[in-house]
């Protein structure tokens, strides 16, 4: 078996293979994983490898591309084989990336301090000043306790001769812990007996770190301590890593319109009011970080969040200006900056590099420009890295004059045959092939030093020979299992250590105004889908039933549909309904896609069911070709029933935090509202048609054969749509839940909207039997002031709780 | 030594269509204290009344008064008023080459062209030990613990405004021939730009860039002096952008009116021989005592005298009156 597994897989010549140390000879840490791989029978594999993916997909876990032209996520690829290092060889890395983390932070300490080694000449000015990420404004900012880099990441690449080369460092908002987490979770599901007999390193140790040592150098002050994570947004390639990563730190995830700078701090706008922030992890970059002091074209920012750092009020991790470190010329200097900082050699070399900016390694490398590789000391610069053994003579010559003209901003560069490992393919059949791979390994500062992921983030190139790894130009990645001698502390595991007894929290406050209105949207919208599918079914219905008595005029139904935007026109209402609902563009697909954009917005609160069902909605193939009315009445079906999913999954799945309360007031207005047009419609333009299409549309059929015997009449009908609280189609059940959600809010944030509600409250009690027939003025009344009322509730609600949330920040630049 | 002596009064107002609820602004108003220039008096009046304000100096040793209002408003006014004197700046003339005789005009980003007024400029005798403009730039490279050094370098950089232009490269080789003194070289490029370029209030907006200002052949002072700054940093040279103010005089005959005049941008170039010798583009001229220095930095957005975010406003209508009266 194991020799089967086995066949057809090869590293390439000349490259460090990790799984074989000769043709079939395995390394010794991969034997026991590899037998045990063997021991599975061939469909077990497939198996897994399908289970791996479903689950990758549901739950979200995504890669966003900025310039992927579908402007669609990618699902996050994850080989079911880790990468496995002894634990001889894992402490080698480790120990070489904590110095390294703290080798680094002195020299970020030094570079916007003191600038001894910049005046002493030990690093040239340009290899910092040349570099974008140098930050002139937060010179002279100290950080609490001298931590510039709070986390820091690194790629490694392994040579042919086994040793590990550092080729990166990432220092301003270093991603991919989150996605070795996630790894984590999916792979070590697959193959639990492994990862416990081979005393694989736990990962929760390192976050509890991080999580401790922002909470330990925060300032104090103004209530306990709030460390929020700071997202770019929903649009960020990596925003799924920041959600996931505020979940699991138990941080709240903020957009820089969440936060605001009084008085020198920074402060989260909440439903509940301002809230004191002590400490940001930052995962936006540094220069959009403050529109007020660095670049004043950035929407992201917090105006002010530099002075509230000089100040010293707020703890960012990464200190700002910490990306000038990513200065692809530093690495040829670090070998004696750790002599003079540390007094010790560097413990884990870079792959060599040169500054083009000295002469003499100008000259040198045009000499050996074939093992070299050239590229800009700035990777912002847009401008590819080229290898010097893909040129041609004229093309060197070109390179050369370019680099010539302005040599300090290049570096040369040798680069390292990275080594491959094994990942398992399914097509043909499920075999190991060899990959080129990449590791990405994490440190966070604690008060002992810096503490490095026992693990990482393997990423795996595209193709075999491939010279360049990076996510964004498609890859899968893999989980890391950095073995131990020892039984691991398994008391210390992910699922027990996150959240201690005495951090266990009440009922989130700290709900972020932004977040707040989306959970209201959502509310709003995915009524709106709902009734949208319900008035189309009904539609549809009456055009087909051709058994139907011809009615006088146009059908109801019809006429409200037209109301509401359903449909754009009574003319050949066959087409008009079609469209409406299976064409990309008209009613159903574009509500569909309103309610999924704010769900987007709202992805770290939505579990992943939520977001499956709603995406497989939206995406219907329904939308992409012809449908006819009866296929159209199959998926109005389907939709009906998804969106009496979606409100299962709020009523049974969210706590009833003051969040779900705006998202319940949300669906309660909009319900409100539809229900008055619907009744307006039907006792003006439908007193003379049957009213089954009124109880169809309310959902309201059943209850209505399970009371009366007969066919529907006006005034059992309207009784039960207007004033059975208990029916919860009905406006008198919608006014009275609004009524309550209104009390309850006021109770603790004072009067708001239970004013503008009351004259309804009022109208609706004082309706007696007399006045349910569809002639009747004060039903008439009723429901123009019901729907006054809704529209009025939602405006004050926006005005009180949202309004803080407005976002659009003015910039102005003057002569 | 003469001195000169001078009030300054420069206000800025907005007024917002919709009120405006939060405001963050930072105010570079406070010139700077220097072996020439003293301030004699200063004040910084904002109106409505900041509910914080605290002054800090910036990287380059500006004052930088740091204000927020956090009440809604609907007009902002940031008045500056300062006495300065100003005597002459050290003489490049020891060391630097002969020079042709130059005659210039005086102008300055005002919506007026009538102040202008003839200036001859001292012709400076050349000295043994002129210094070519490659050994200036290798200088600064290879001596970072010289006191000056470090900004220096830090000014031989690509800004944001001003990243790399080919363009501009293009336009400052002809001066820099191979060997050529630096100050001769630098002085030839202010001429030409003076030359080659019309002084065009409105022709530019804040945000035009060099490459923009190199194709259309006109501008203002700040256009003058980004594209001074983006040429000599091509070549590797530390240059920066200094703002402040320049006395003009009325018409002959005429009052001097209040508020007419605007701020200035000029440049200040560094060699290791000279130290920053400044040069106005804008004028074809060194600064002298009618130059007052207010901040400098990098490149424009490093000295706006007023920069701010705010939320709300609707649309808002800017007014910026400057006067410089002679003391």
């Amino acid at each position: 078996m194991l020799r089967d597994l086995l066949s057809g897989y090869a590293a390439l010549e000349g490259r460090y293979d990790e799984l074989l140390a000769a043709p079939g000879e395995p390394r010794p840490h991969w034997e026991t994983f590899l037998r045990a791989l063997a021991d599975r029978e061939g469909t077990e594999v497939g198996d897994t490898l399908s289970l791996m993916e479903r689950e990758i997909r549901e739950n979200g876990v995504t890669y966003n591309v900025y310039a992927d032209p579908k402007g669609a996520d990618r699902p996050w690829e994850v080989d079911p084989l880790p990468l496995l290092l002894s634990a001889s060889e894992w402490q080698e890395i480790e120990s070489g990336i904590a110095q390294r983390a703290d080798l680094l932070n002195r020299v970020l300490g030094d570079i916007y301090g003191a600038q001894t080694l910049l005046r002493s000449g030990a690093i040239p000015p340009p290899v910092i000043f040349g570099h974008s990420g140098f930050l002139h404004s937060v010179q002279g900012i100290h950080p609490p306790g001298g931590v510039h880099l709070m986390h820091y990441a690194a790629d490694l690449a392994r040579s042919p001769d086994g040793h590990w080369w550092v080729v990166n460092d990432r220092t301003q908002a270093p991603s991919g812990a989150g996605y070795a987490l996630e790894n984590r979770l999916v792979v070590s599901r697959v193959f639990p007996e492994m990862f416990r007999d081979l005393h694989v390193q736990h990962l929760a140790s390192f976050f509890e770190a991080l999580r401790q040592s922002l909470l330990r150098w925060a300032p104090k002050g103004d209530g306990p301590p709030l460390v929020v994570l700071l997202t770019p947004g929903p649009y960020n390639e990596t925003y799924f890593e920041h959600a996931l990563l505020a979940r699991y730190l138990g941080f709240t995830l903020v957009e820089g319109s969440d936060l605001t700078v009084r008085n020198g701090c920074v402060w989260m706008k909440t439903v509940e009011g301002l809230k004191r922030v002590h400490a940001i992890l930052r995962r936006q970059d540094d220069d959009y970080c403050d529109p007020l002091e660095l670049r004043s074209d950035s929407a992201l920012g917090v105006a002010g969040l530099t002075d509230c750092a000089r100040r010293g009020t707020v703890l960012l991790g990464n200190a700002l200006g910490s990306g000038v470190l990513e200065s692809g010329a530093l690495l040829g200097y670090l070998p004696k900056l750790s002599q003079q900082l540390l007094g010790e050699p560097l413990r884990l070399p870079s792959v060599a590099t040169w500054w083009l900016g000295e002469p003499a390694a100008f000259d040198d490398a045009w000499r050996r420009l074939d093992k070299l590789l050239i590229k800009p000391l700035d990777r912002s610069v847009r401008e590819r890295a080229l290898f010097g053994a893909d040129l041609s003579a004229a093309e060197r010559v070109a390179l050369r004059a370019k680099v010539a003209a302005r040599p300090q901003r290049y570096v040369a560069q040798e680069w390292v045959h990275v080594s491959q490992a094994p990942v398992l393919e399914r097509h043909p059949d499920e075999m190991l092939s060899a990959r080129t791979v990449g590791l990405r390994v994490f440190a966070v500062a604690t008060p002992g030093g810096y503490r490095v992921m026992p693990g990482g983030l393997t990423r795996v190139a595209v193709d075999g020979d491939s010279r360049v790894i990076a996510m964004q130009r498609g890859g899968r990645s893999k989980d890391t299992w950095v073995l131990s001698d020892a039984p691991v502390n398994a008391a210390f595991s992910l699922i027990s250590n996150t959240v201690q007894a005495a951090d266990l929290v009440g009922p989130r406050s700290n709900l972020p105004s932004r977040a707040a209105e989306n959970l209201f949207w959502f509310g709003r919208y995915g009524e709106r889908c709902d009734s949208a599918a319900r008035l189309l079914r009904v539609a549809i219905g009456g055009v087909l039933d051709h058994d139907a008595e011809p009615a006088d005029g146009v059908a109801p139904a019809l006429i409200l549909a037209e109301r509401l935007g359903v449909i754009d026109s009574l003319d050949d209402p066959a087409i008009g309904l079609l469209r409406a609902a299976t064409h990309p563009d008209e009613a159903m697909s574009r509500r569909l896609h309103q309610l999924a954009r704010v769900a987007f917005n709202l992805r770290n609160r939505m579990s992943a069911d939520n977001w499956r069902t709603l995406n497989q909605l939206a995406s219907d193939p329904i939308f992409q070709r012809g449908a006819s009315l009866p296929l159209a009445l199959v998926w109005l079906d389907r939709a009906v029933t998804s969106m009496m999913t979606l409100s299962g999954f709020v009523l049974d799945g969210m706590t009833r935090t003051i969040g779900w309360r705006f998202l319940s007031m949300g669906r309660r207005i909009e319900r409100l509202m539809h229900l008055c047009t619907a009744l307006q419609t039907a006792t003006i333009e439908g007193r003379n048609h049957s009213l089954e299409w009124l109880l169809e549309l309310t959902d309201s059929i059943g209850t209505y054969r399970s009371r009366y015997l007969v066919t529907p009449e006006w005034l059992p009908v309207l009784d039960m749509l207007l004033r059975d609280d208990t029916n919860p189609r009905s406006v008198a059940y919608q006014v009275k839940g609004l009524g309550d959600y209104i009390a309850k809010l006021e109770l603790s944030h004072g009067r708001f909207a239970s004013d503008v509600l009351a004259p309804a409250q009022i109208a609706l009690r004082d309706l007696t039997p007399a006045d349910l027939y569809p002639e009747s003025e004060a039903i008439a009344e009723l429901l123009d002031l019901l729907r006054k009322a809704a529209g009025a509730v939602s405006d004050e609600l926006t005005l009180k709780f949202f309004s803080h949330a407005m976002s659009r920040s003015v910039l102005s630049l003057v002569a | 030594m003469t001195m000169d002596r001078y009030i300054v009064q420069h206000e800025t107002s907005y007024a917002y269509t919709a009120p405006v609820s939060q405001s963050w602004q930072l105010a570079r108003l406070t010139p700077r204290s220097l072996p020439w220039q003293r301030l004699v008096g200063h004040s910084v009046q904002i109106e409505p009344l900041p509910n914080e304000r605290r002054d800090e100096l910036d990287s380059f040793g500006n004052s930088v008064t740091h204000f927020g209002l956090h009440g809604a408003h609907r007009m902002l006014r940031v008045r500056m008023e300062c006495m300065v004197e100003v005597s002459s700046r050290p003489a490049v003339a020891e060391a630097a080459p002969a020079l042709s005789q130059v005659e210039g005009q005086s102008q300055s980003q005002s919506q007026s062209g009538q102040q202008q007024q003839q200036v001859q400029i001292a012709t400076p005798q050349r000295a043994a030990t002129a210094l070519s403009w490659e050994s200036t730039r290798d200088t600064v490279r290879r001596d970072p613990a010289h006191p000056e050094h470090l900004l220096a370098a830090r000014m031989s950089e690509p800004t944001l405004l001003l990243p790399l232009s080919e363009g501009a490269r293009l336009y400052a080789a002809p001066s820099f021939t191979r060997g050529r003194d630096w100050f001769e070289a630098v002085h030839e490029l202010m001429c030409r730009i003076y030359t080659d370029f019309d002084f065009e209030p409105g022709a530019t907006t804040v945000s035009t860039s060099v490459d923009e200002v190199l194709h259309q052949r006109s501008g203002v002072c700040q256009d003058f002096a980004h594209l001074m700054l983006a040429c000599l940093r091509g070549l590797g040279l530390p240059a920066r952008y200094v703002s402040g103010y320049l006395l003009t005089n009325p018409p002959p005959g005429r009052p001097r009116l209040l508020g007419v005049d605007a701020s200035h941008a000029w440049v200040a170039a560094y060699s290791p021989q000279h130290g920053w010798v400044e040069f106005d583009p804008t004028n074809n001229q060194l600064a002298d005592q009618r130059y007052i220095t207010l901040t400098w930095g990098g490149d424009f957005a490093d000295v706006v005298p007023l920069r701010g975010v705010i939320i709300g406003g609707g649309d808002q209508l800017m007014r910026v009156a400057v006067s410089v009266i002679p003391n």
